[in-house]
């Protein structure tokens, strides 16, 4: 039988980055995945991610998973595709089935990095062609380069389904409404601002009836659901759809980490069951350890942490590694992830109620409700200021772990967490400091939710991902962040920039009374 | 259905444009990219019907895991459309139930 040192099964964002670890401690790895491609699900994140530097935030998920393929093959990590892990055994035997043959391997340690899996939900008609999940629409347009319809109906607005809405419209898709049983907006608000502001309406406390047509799905119809879950009489909207997409949460895939022996439980903060693990992400097998969203569903970047932090553990573990280097490394890898761990989103803070942020700033009702802050409550976020001249409006009104607007900012105008503070602080831009409106927040910020706001000139310079791009000298609409015209507008300058990373910069001239509220911009009038 | 130009991607790295059959009909595609993304392309929405009820099927998931996309390719019944590449001349049919139209009859 084949052995190697360390087995890693996955090799998603927490698989590649255990494996390249453990590889640069010197351990020979394998890594199987199920998959005729590595990396998970990054290829099909086409969007900035957020954190800090350490966290590689304002990169997209795409450039992260090239990235982390370069480092396994520099670091010698062999990677098996089309490779799936069928069981594993006592002394860490594993069973694989690739392509027709089924092969016996073993390792002295076993990192289980097998992810999540999307839930589903069953209404009437639900099995029509024209249902898809989320993670299905995400590979046929990312990763193929086919539209998964052409008016599509989002059900869901955690994070999965207000990304995968925008990246709908990037693909040249209609997102009809945005639906979500809960009352409030699941995701990021700055990620439902993005939608809203493109004209996509939000139905909180909406569920879906039923999908309509025979052989495809050629409408659907959404209903108010009252305290009890009922649908209340005569609130039905119809939609004429040929798609409807599935965002409905995550679950762990821990179907190995039980079979491997390990202990296990059910947690609602980690969104299913899950193996018990410590610190360093070791189950109650010893030497067999668990990674990314398979103990916990959390974002991307914190699954590379936890994957590097169990790649040392195991290098440690073999005697591939001294004490005082992991704990080197460790003060440093957790110290990222608790930072990631952070804000109003954190898995800890599942089930909490905010009404204020930390700053104590009043939470838009609106923003959570439609999608988008109301005018007459922006003004009241610390980012929303207004000078002389051009300068960043930072409409940032949670606190979620990101700062790359502080990063990008060459004249350090602008401040995350001030003294140490943290990275779930809302912006602060310093007037003092001489904004050059050189526009590197408002690309750098993965929210999208920076603009370069001049009063007096009425010029609004935004964040603009799609195509066609508009053209200096072009005259349009200008809208508001609910998505409704506000004003004509003429396009005076397009910045695109290999520092922008395909995020291009739009300034539209709009009547100066109008330059708090215009926030994007339409060619039709 | 396919995007030309997309604003984050750009194009996208395509095999060679070859033409297979869906159900006897000439149709055409890229070698390498998934069955179940070159019938999309080409408007085709159900891959198969269920044995009790005949109710269709189409697209699902698209990474493997649902066995919905299934089809009778090259003679071969329950295949996973959405994780098989495209081949040239590759014969490409509905499923009904576990096979071909008159099986389920
Ligand atoms: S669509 Fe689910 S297996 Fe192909």
């Amino acid at each position: 039988m084949q052995r190697c040192d360390l087995i890693v099964i996955g090799a998603g964002p927490a698989g590649l980055s255990a494996a390249v670890e453990a590889a640069r401690q010197g351990m020979r790895v394998t890594v199987y995945d199920e998959n005729a491609r590595p990396g998970g699900q990054l290829f099909k994140q086409i969007h900035k991610f957020f954190g800090s530097r350490e966290h590689k935030a304002k990169i997209r998920g795409i450039r992260i998973g090239e990235e982390l393929l370069q480092e396994a093959s520099a670091a010698g990590v062999q990677v098996e595709l089309d490779a799936v892990v069928t069981g594993i055994f006592a002394d860490k035997e594993v069973t694989v089935r690739q392509g027709e043959r089924m092969l016996r391997r073993k390792a002295d340690t076993l990192i289980i990095a097998t992810g999540a899996s999307e839930n589903m939900t069953s209404f009437e008609n639900w099995t029509l062609p024209g249902v898809i999940g989320a993670g299905a629409a995400q590979t046929m347009m990312n990763l193929h380069g086919v539209r998964p319809g052409e008016k599509i109906l989002m059900l869901g607005s955690g994070n999965v389904g207000l990304v995968v809405g925008f990246q709908l419209l990037q693909a040249g898709c209609q997102v009809v409404a945005v639906a979500d049983a809960l009352p409030g907006i699941g995701g990021y608000g700055v990620h439902a601002a993005k939608l809203a502001r493109c004209g996509v309406p939000f139905y909180t406390a909406h569920t879906i009836v039923r999908a309509e047509g025979v052989e495809r799905v050629t409408g659907a119809v959404i209903g108010a659901i009252d305290q009890n879950w009922h649908i209340v009489p005569d609130s039905e909207k119809h939609f004429d759809v040929d798609t409807i997409c599935l965002a409905v949460g995550l679950s762990p895939m821990s179907r190995l980490c039980g079979l491997a022996g390990c202990v296990m439980e059910d947690n609602p903060q980690k969104a299913g069951l899950v193996p018990v693990v410590d610190a360093l992400g070791e189950t109650s097998v010893p030497g067999i350890f668990a990674a990314g969203d398979v103990s916990g569903i959390e974002e991307a970047s914190s699954a590379m942490i936890e994957g590097r932090i169990a790649g040392l553990a195991a290098a440690h573990r073999m005697g591939f590694m001294a004490s005082s280097a992991l704990d080197a490394r460790l003060a440093e890898l957790t110290g990222a992830l608790a930072s990631l761990r952070a804000g109003m989103f954190a898995p800890g803070s599942k089930g909490k109620v905010f009404t204020h942020t930390a700053e104590g700033c009043a939470l838009s009702a609106s923003l959570l409700r439609r999608g988008f802050v109301a005018d007459e409550e922006i003004d009241r976020y610390p980012g929303v200021t207004r000078a002389r001249g051009v300068h960043p409006v930072l409409e940032c009104t949670q606190n979620i772990p990101c700062n790359p607007c502080a990063d990008a900012c060459p004249r350090q105008c602008i401040t995350v967490g001030a003294d140490g503070g943290t990275i779930t602080a809302l912006p602060v831009f310093d007037a003092a400091r001489g904004c050059t409106g050189c526009g590197l927040c408002v690309a750098a910020c993965s929210g999208q939710a920076i603009f370069l706001v001049d009063e007096e000139a009425g010029e609004i310079t935004l964040p603009y991902e799609f195509l066609p791009l508009p053209q200096k000298g072009e005259q349009g609409m200008a809208l508001g962040r609910d998505g409704q015209p506000v004003c004509p507008a003429e396009v005076v300058a397009v910045r695109t920039s290999a520092a922008f990373d395909k995020t291009n910069l739009l300034t539209i001239r709009v009547p100066a009374e109008y330059a708090g509220r215009a926030r994007f911009y339409r060619k039709e009038r | 259905m396919r995007i030309n130009e997309h604003p984050v991607l750009g194009g996208y790295p395509k095999g060679e444009a070859v033409a297979f059959t869906f159900d006897g009909a000439r149709l055409s595609g890229y070698a390498g990219e998934p069955v179940a993304m070159a019938l999309k392309a080409a408007g085709v929405f159900i891959h198969r019907y269920t044995r009790k009820n005949h109710s269709p099927r189409g697209i699902f998931c698209a990474i493997g895991r649902c066995t919905d996309c299934v089809m009778i390719v090259n003679g071969r019944p329950n295949v996973r459309t959405c994780i098989t590449p495209l081949a040239a001349d590759m014969d490409v049919r509905t499923q009904y139930g576990m096979g071909a139209k008159h099986a389920a009859l």
